[in-house]
């Protein structure tokens, strides 16, 4: 059925459908090789980390291995070595300073977001301005002052620093945030106000409206905050670094680039597969937190970007 | 349950923006409700009806005036110590509770025992008929089911005065008329004092025992809803009461007779020769033999029970412009004015929207008559009219007021 | 009640972020802007022997490293961010044009945001290592000789290349999940009104697409900048602290933190604060610039 000959030509259905399936083998061609230039760097500290260094040193790179070939010692030998760094106790202490910085954090930002989205009061808009214009401020100016601060707190005594000076340094200056109490005002201010209206006429104080009625319905953006937060912690590296001056205090980012900075004068490819299984474990939770929490996370991260 | 009446004197409010302009929401609100009654608080958006119940409610503080339950003056009361429950417009349900838990919150509040709470919550879900929901959340309900929680939810308390804020509006058609039903049996099985606020003047009128009109703050009148509408105290009443709404007429008294023109509506005793507005209601024509109130029919709408005649009006119809009580007309869109309580500001700039507020009036040059079925009339048709008396009413043309 | 104000319980809700903004926030900015005009300030005790208006930022300027870390600084921003924004606006329209394997591309696109920099930084690394490394296996399929990217001894431009490759991956996650949820967003009646008015595919991206995405582009661009000039835990994951061989991957971040690292030195906390107003104001230009440029040219 051609209609050539009509002024207008129309492609016929062969034409169509083979233009279609061009373009969708353009598409999930490409969309497949960028996806694989971004596994590749997992898939390479995995496969790194199985390997015995006669493996890693190969001249031809190995892209596969069998089972059988697979080599776990090296996570005993990242992990349990007595040589080897402290990761467990690394991930023991970033668990715990993770797990107070986020609880400080959603409390502070939940009472914030409260007084902002709710109350009215004298300077509200000035003080809001305020906090909006801090964002803008690189936090390098913060960090410079803020480590002089917990110095003089005694927090960061080279010599004999306590582990609650380490805790306390690594926690209490990110026990609040700006944009999350941004964030979450959002989300209060898009409760009617008319449920406010009603619980007074109920007898609700504003502290139990706050706790019953407002942070469930914010649930799913407090629990955003929550995981963000907690990721946050789980990656950082200049803070603790600065603040920690004992190796037993590392959080795991530091742990692991300390090793990496131990061997860096040995024969590297003796060591590369347990570095590369230390690096594979402490990016493993992050990876389940994000396959478990997916929605929340993705809708955080879009969330923050449209805000401009 | 007591029913109490309630009392408002001279209860004013006024809204301070930022820039210090001061709105008047509620003037020299003067009125009592009767206990047990269904009162109906009536009038367009921005008129100060919803700022009235909220200032009953106590959650908006009178600028001035005193609110009495009863004997007790409760102006200076919190709202949780009045005893009244509150329905609004959009139920204000806690979306993460369900049914059960909404309609036991309040009870919780007042540490009350779990079993008797649970009774109560029952009981009163029942009388709304949605106890088969419990264990459902708002969102799994209708507009209208959601609205019976609501209602359920602001009597478990057990309050002396119920508060309706708009409680039809979100409602459809069909749910609108069954619902309103509903809250007069619930009203009357449980005699609890009632106000209710809308900007329709159907439901109003259907369902109140009384109703209160109010425009820009002021009381227009109040009274059983027949004897308002037979007996418009102004303009504003006669036209925002009715529907097809009121017609009329830029007119004057002559020698005691009531003139448009040329002809003749009827005559008056006793008032001195003037211009005047005259409304007559569309069922106040009826087709005669002889008058000088001869017209041609525009158009004809037939719905059965009786005719509705469009006819163009006898003398150039022009008056709307001139009277400030005359474009006035009815608002039917939601009366979102109050919403916003905590923002002074805001609650201002929609005031002033809600007063400058003008629908399209009816179609200048026409004029409405319901006329009896029988008549068989087509458009083009000349025919004879004449007003019934009761159902004409004359107004002062500065000023709006009945002469 | 209602609309009354409640100045103490407000006040009192915000206490425990005010305490923690006051002494972590707003003192800091004003602290750290103050001790670039001190003399030999102590950080411990906060003494400092007198006040000078331009010494530290004279003494940042000629610091050996200054201009390398600028150089660098301004070198990453400037290729990183134009790369990243452009492929991931490419991989997002893509990918919003699928319907199938949607959800699995875009839970792959995002891994990079939420994995540790450090320990990915370490995996490129070993890609990129001189004698095994994957990257020079590629390459040597070409029949290029095996390259020094990371290691002690790589040329700068190597190290900078690899670094390069790094940062731009790195950067994408972020990108793509924002432009794809803007792209979402764009009302569909667009593309059928363009369909109908026979638009080819590269005509309503260019006429539709990027015009209605453009105050998203601006805005990913701008905080691309600001993050990429604060560029530092990639280099260190990628290259360890000295910032690469003979820190020459310097950053002006890098400085900041080099000098903060031993702060026991006469001087060196005023060259971290002035290594970091200098920072502030590379930023601030930009944010200045960006406005400017905004308003002429985004559609709204």
């Amino acid at each position: 059925m051609s209609t050539q000959n009509n002024e207008t030509t129309y492609d016929t259905r062969r034409q169509i459908i083979f233009k279609r399936v061009m373009r969708y083998t353009f598409v999930y061609g490409i969309l497949t090789f960028f996806a694989l230039l971004v596994i590749i760097p997992f898939y390479w500290m995995i496969l790194t980390s199985l390997m015995t260094p006669d493996k890693i040193a190969s001249d031809i790179p190995i892209m596969f291995l069998r089972f059988r070939d697979m080599q776990f010692g090296n996570y005993y030998e990242a992990m349990f070595a007595p040589e080897a760094p402290d990761f467990l106790r690394y991930m023991g202490n970033t668990v715990l300073v993770a797990a107070i910085s986020t609880v400080g954090t959603i409390i502070t930002t939940i009472l914030s977001a409260f007084a902002f989205a709710r109350l009215q009061f004298r300077f509200k808009e000035l003080f809001f301005l305020l906090l909006i214009a801090t964002m803008m401020i690189p936090g390098e100016m913060f960090v410079i002052t803020n480590f002089i601060t917990v110095s003089r707190f005694g927090w960061v005594e080279m010599v004999d620093q306590q582990y609650y000076h380490a805790v306390l340094a690594m926690t209490l200056p990110f026990m609040t945030s700006i944009f999350y109490i941004f964030f979450l005002r959002q989300t209060f201010k898009q409760i009617p106000n008319e449920l406010y209206y009603a619980a007074k006429v109920d007898g609700t104080k504003d502290f139990q409206y706050l706790w019953k009625i407002m942070v469930p319905i914010a649930r799913p953006t407090i629990i955003t905050i929550l995981i963000l937060n907690a990721m946050g912690t789980w990656n950082a590296y200049i803070w603790p670094n600065l603040v920690s001056t004992r190796p037993a205090y590392n959080l795991v980012s530091n742990g692991l680039r300390e090793f990496a900075t131990a061997i860096e004068f040995l024969p590297q490819e003796e060591y590369i597969g347990q570095q590369m299984a230390a690096a594979f474990v402490i990016t493993f939770p992050i990876l389940v937190v994000f396959f478990l929490l997916k929605k929340h996370i993705m809708r955080g991260v879009s969330r923050s970007g449209i805000k401009g | 349950m007591e029913t109490i009446e309630i009392k408002l004197k001279n209860l004013t409010k006024v809204f301070q923006a930022k820039n210090k302009e001061e709105t008047v929401a509620v003037k020299d609100f003067d009125i009592t409700i009767p206990a047990g009654k269904l009162v109906g608080l009536l009038g367009p958006s921005g008129c100060g009806k919803s700022t009235t119940l909220y200032m009953i409610s106590g959650l908006l503080k009178p600028t001035q005036g005193r609110i009495f339950f009863g004997d007790t003056d409760v102006t200076d009361v919190a709202p949780e110590k009045r005893g009244i429950g509150l329905v609004f417009q959009n139920y204000a349900l806690y979306p993460h509770m369900t049914v059960k838990q909404n309609i036991m919150f309040p009870l919780e509040n007042i540490k009350m025992e779990k079993e008797k709470a649970l009774e109560r919550a029952y009981f009163y879900a029942r009388l709304v008929g949605i106890d088969h929901l419990m264990n459902r959340k708002p969102v799994q309900l209708s507009g209208g089911q959601q609205q019976r929680v609501a209602i359920a939810r602001a009597l478990v308390k057990e309050p002396r005065v119920l508060l309706l804020d708009e409680p039809l509006s979100n409602l459809d058609a069909r749910l609108r008329l069954q619902t309103r039903e509903e809250i007069k049996r619930i009203q009357k099985e449980t005699g609890i004092t009632t106000i209710f606020v809308t900007h329709d003047q159907e439901e109003a009128m259907s369902i109140s025992d009384e109703i209160v009109l109010m425009r820009e703050g002021i009381m227009q009148q109040k009274g059983a809803p027949q004897q308002v509408y037979d007996e418009p105290g102004n303009l504003f009443v006669a036209k925002f009461l009715g529907s097809p709404p009121i017609n009329l007429f830029e007119g004057e008294i002559k020698d005691e007779r009531v003139m448009v023109g040329d002809a003749q509506l009827g005559r008056v005793e006793g008032k001195k020769d003037q211009d005047v507005i005259i409304g007559v209601r569309p069922e106040g024509f009826k087709i005669v033999e002889r008058s000088s109130l001869k017209v041609k029919v525009d158009y004809v709408e037939t719905i059965g029970r009786d005719t509705t005649l469009i006819i163009e009006k006898p003398v150039d119809p022009t008056i709307t412009e001139h009277s400030p009580y005359i474009d006035e007309d009815h608002q039917q869109e939601n009366d979102h004015v109050e919403d916003d309580m905590a923002v002074d500001e805001d609650m201002q700039r929609l005031q002033e929207e809600g007063s400058i507020e003008e629908t399209a009036p009816e179609k200048k040059g026409t004029f409405r008559a319901i006329v009896d079925a029988d008549h068989r009339i087509q458009p083009g048709d000349e025919i004879k009219l004449a007003v019934k008396p009761h159902k004409m009413f004359l107004f002062d043309k500065e000023t709006g007021e009945l002469v | 009640m209602l609309e009354d104000r409640h100045d103490f319980k407000a006040w009192l809700y915000l206490l425990p972020a005010l305490i923690l903004l006051i002494v972590f926030t707003f003192y800091p900015i004003i602290n750290t802007f103050m001790i670039v005009f001190m003399v030999d300030y102590d950080f411990l005790y906060g003494d400092y022997t007198g006040w000078t208006l331009t010494g530290n930022i004279q003494a940042v300027l000629g610091h050996r490293q200054f201009w390398p870390a600028i150089r660098n600084t301004v070198l990453i921003a400037f290729v990183s961010v134009p790369l990243s924004v452009i492929i991931s606006l490419f991989i997002a329209v893509w990918l919003n044009s699928i319907k199938k394997l949607q959800g699995a591309f875009q839970t792959i696109f995002f891994l990079p945001y939420v994995t540790n920099a450090i320990a990915v930084g370490l995996a490129f690394a070993v890609i990129f290592n001189r004698d095994y490394g994957l990257f020079n296996y590629m390459l040597s399929l070409f029949g290029i000789d095996p390259i020094n990217w990371v290691a002690p001894g790589s040329p700068w431009r190597f190290s900078m290349i690899a670094l390069l490759v790094f940062i731009t991956w790195n950067g994408l996650a972020f990108k793509i999940m924002v432009f794809l949820s803007g792209l979402q967003s764009i009302d569909k009646q667009y593309y059928d009104a363009a369909r109908i008015d026979s638009a080819s595919r590269s005509r309503i991206f260019r006429k539709i697409t990027v015009p209605l995405l453009s105050p998203m582009i601006a805005f990913i661009t701008i905080t691309s900048f600001i993050g990429a000039f604060k560029e530092y835990t990639a280099i260190v994951g990628m290259f360890g602290e000295q910032m690469g061989y003979r820190g020459q991957l310097i950053t002006i971040v890098g400085l900041v933190y080099e000098a903060l690292g031993e702060p026991y030195v006469a001087g060196s906390v005023s060259l971290a604060a002035s290594a970091a107003i200098v920072l502030f104001f590379m930023t601030l230009l930009l944010t200045i610039f960006n406005m400017w440029v905004s308003k002429k040219r985004v559609h709204y």
